[in-house]
């Protein structure tokens, strides 16, 4: 804002921070410590320190339980998913920014209302639909339905990304012989490479933590998704934290290194109203 | 560019060609098509099938008959549906309230001269990186009695005498689904909100300063009406996403203890488990004027950008 900080405003500012730090922080840590000790530990002799740390619970999660089959199931779904909405975003979003037709505006209105509609307004008429189409309990069904929150996220945020190309390159390309298609898929989308991997990362994120549809969809633990799977471990009588946090970290770590990552290839204010949860 | 045209060209027989416009019109409706399609099945057709669901008395396997408003009246008469519309309320304006005043307080800290602001920046992002689901895990985690860390510390301080029971009391089980959902959801409040303040100008406080405001004044006058519309874009926004959201309470109390906590999305999952969707969709269906409202002017505000 303006002008130098007093000394004495400066150690307030610093306190505030160190608190803040150790609200954000301080479950973090838990998470970690409590997956890193065995019943007895967490139990009988608690404490806030890592004491007598083991993997044993990470061994037994990933030998005893079906977490791999759960991992391969969510990188399935979320992938796919990924795949299919940016491909037909990155259509989708080019065609309502550079190209002109009756309707345009109602569409481009049509994805911000489908990106603003809840899931919890979705998900009764979807059982309904997809128990008609025969689509319960496959992976196949759960891409399918995460589309209805993919599809307007990337489609909005890739028009965003392609607004801010100048369209006098690809008019260029035209005018030297090249057809829209191949304006689009040779000078608009390499240009646009960085809002790809950022709207891939947000919407493989958004597919992989995705828990209430994963819940409603799929019924046999065989295709349970990650964050099903975890749910499942504790809504038994006795809770196996240090399990159940083993389960949590392996979840998180993976999709919070690409959530920082993809943060980097978000243009400044792209970013507000970019990622639903 | 330098092609000449082909002397014989007007003598081939003409075929009617589109002109310009209408073959990227032509296009435009082709590339924009496999969304709107997938939207129209997966949106918007679950959006009205909702609605019409609501007025039928629909079981899981059986087709419905109309029935009118009588879902309607029975959900109005029913007190899990009244609690439901309380502890919305509650959770709502107490959680919204937190998150914009104190979301407000650290990005105005973080926007002072502080060392490091960019490792600040990628530290209040962890909860919002962490998977929602895992976030509240770990925070009911954190509030249990037995491993969890907050009656530990409480214990071995000897601020409390016994356990004290966060998640199953009928006091205590909101207002720890409301911290733990601060936790999750404050640093979005906070990037957005430091985002709008770096983009206001300089000068503007400097000219300010000159004219003799003081801090308050700087704020009231030159911050607030420079930042006013991510504001109100992110109070809608996160105001639509909170009443919707079903991991916290799900996860921490599954509504409970006898309805303490229950909200419009787990109130319609356990009718959506009971086979009830007809009611399930009503509970759903129900919010649908005050999302209509928000989502109107969030529209407005995002597309005026």
């Amino acid at each position: 804002m303006l002008g130098k900080l007093s000394s004495r405003q400066k150690a307030v500012y610093y306190l505030l921070l160190i608190l803040l730090a150790v609200f954000i922080l301080f479950p973090v840590y838990y998470m970690v410590i409590v997956s890193l000790k065995l019943p007895k530990d967490i139990y009988r002799t608690p404490s806030l320190l890592p004491l007598n740390a083991t993997i044993q619970n990470y061994v037994e999660l990933f030998t005893k339980q079906n977490f791999l089959q759960n991992i391969r199931n969510s990188l399935v779904v979320a992938g796919s998913a990924t795949i299919i909405s940016v491909f037909i975003s990155c259509l989708a979003a080019y065609s309502l920014v550079r190209l002109r037709y009756r309707f345009r505006d109602w569409i481009g209105r049509l994805i911000l209302f489908t990106y603003l509609t809840p899931g919890a307004l979705l998900f009764i008429p979807l059982a309904v639909i997809i128990a008609k189409l025969q689509l319960g309990n496959k992976l196949e069904g759960l891409i399918f339905v995460y589309l209805t929150f993919s599809a307007p996220l990337s489609t909005w945020l890739m028009m965003g990304y392609f607004r801010s190309i100048p369209a006098d390159l690809e008019e260029q390309a035209m005018v030297d012989g090249s057809t829209r298609l191949g304006a689009l898929f040779r000078i608009v989308l390499p240009l646009a490479t960085p809002g790809l991997i950022a709207v891939s990362v947000f919407t493989f994120t958004g597919a992989w933590n995705e828990l209430l549809y994963a819940l409603i969809f799929i019924t046999s633990p065989a295709k349970q998704t990650v964050p099903v799977a975890v749910s499942y471990l504790i809504t038994g009588d006795v809770f196996r934290w240090g399990l159940i946090m083993a389960g949590s970290v392996s979840a998180a770590v993976p999709v919070m290194i690409l959530y920082y990552l993809g943060q980097r290839f978000v243009v400044q204010g792209l970013a507000t109203g970019a990622v639903k949860g | 560019m330098e092609q000449v045209a082909p002397p014989l060209a007007s003598t081939k027989p003409k075929r009617r060609r589109l002109s310009m416009a209408q073959q990227d019109g032509m296009l435009g409706y082709f590339l924009v098509a496999p969304v709107v399609i997938c939207l129209l099945i997966l949106v918007v057709y679950p959006f009205f099938f909702a609605i019409w669901i609501s007025f039928t008395d629909r079981m899981i396997g059986q087709g419905g008959r109309f029935i009118g408003l009588a879902n309607y009246v029975y959900l109005f008469n029913w007190i899990d549906f009244q609690a439901t519309v309380r502890n919305t309320i509650v959770l709502v304006v107490s959680l919204q309230s937190m998150k914009l005043l104190l979301g407000l307080g650290i990005a105005l800290l973080l926007n002072q001269e502080i060392r490091g602001r960019q490792t600040w920046r990628s530290l209040i992002l962890i909860p919002w990186a962490m998977p929602a689901f895992v976030a509240f895990i770990t925070w009911k985690l954190l509030f249990y009695p037995q491993g969890g860390a907050f009656n530990y510390i409480l214990l071995k301080t000897g601020l409390a005498a016994t356990h004290v029971e966060f998640l199953s009391s009928k006091a205590l089980a909101m207002p720890s689904v409301i911290t733990a959902s601060f936790w999750r959801g404050f640093p979005f409040w906070v990037i957005s909100f430091l985002a709008a303040l770096q983009n206001v100008p300089q000068e503007l406080y400097e000219a300010a300063a000159i004219d003799g405001a003081g801090p308050w004044q700087r704020f009231r006058n030159v911050t607030v009406p420079s930042i006013r519309h991510v504001v109100l874009v992110v109070v809608l926004l996160s105001t639509i996403w909170t009443t919707n959201s079903f991991e916290a309470v799900w996860l921490m109390t599954q509504g409970g203890p006898s309805n303490a906590t229950m909200t419009f999305p787990v109130l319609a999952y356990f009718g959506l488990q009971n086979l009830r969707i007809a009611e399930a969709a009503s509970v759903s269906v129900s919010m649908l004027p005050i999302f209509g409202f928000l989502a109107f002017i969030v529209a407005k505000l995002l597309q005026e950008d």
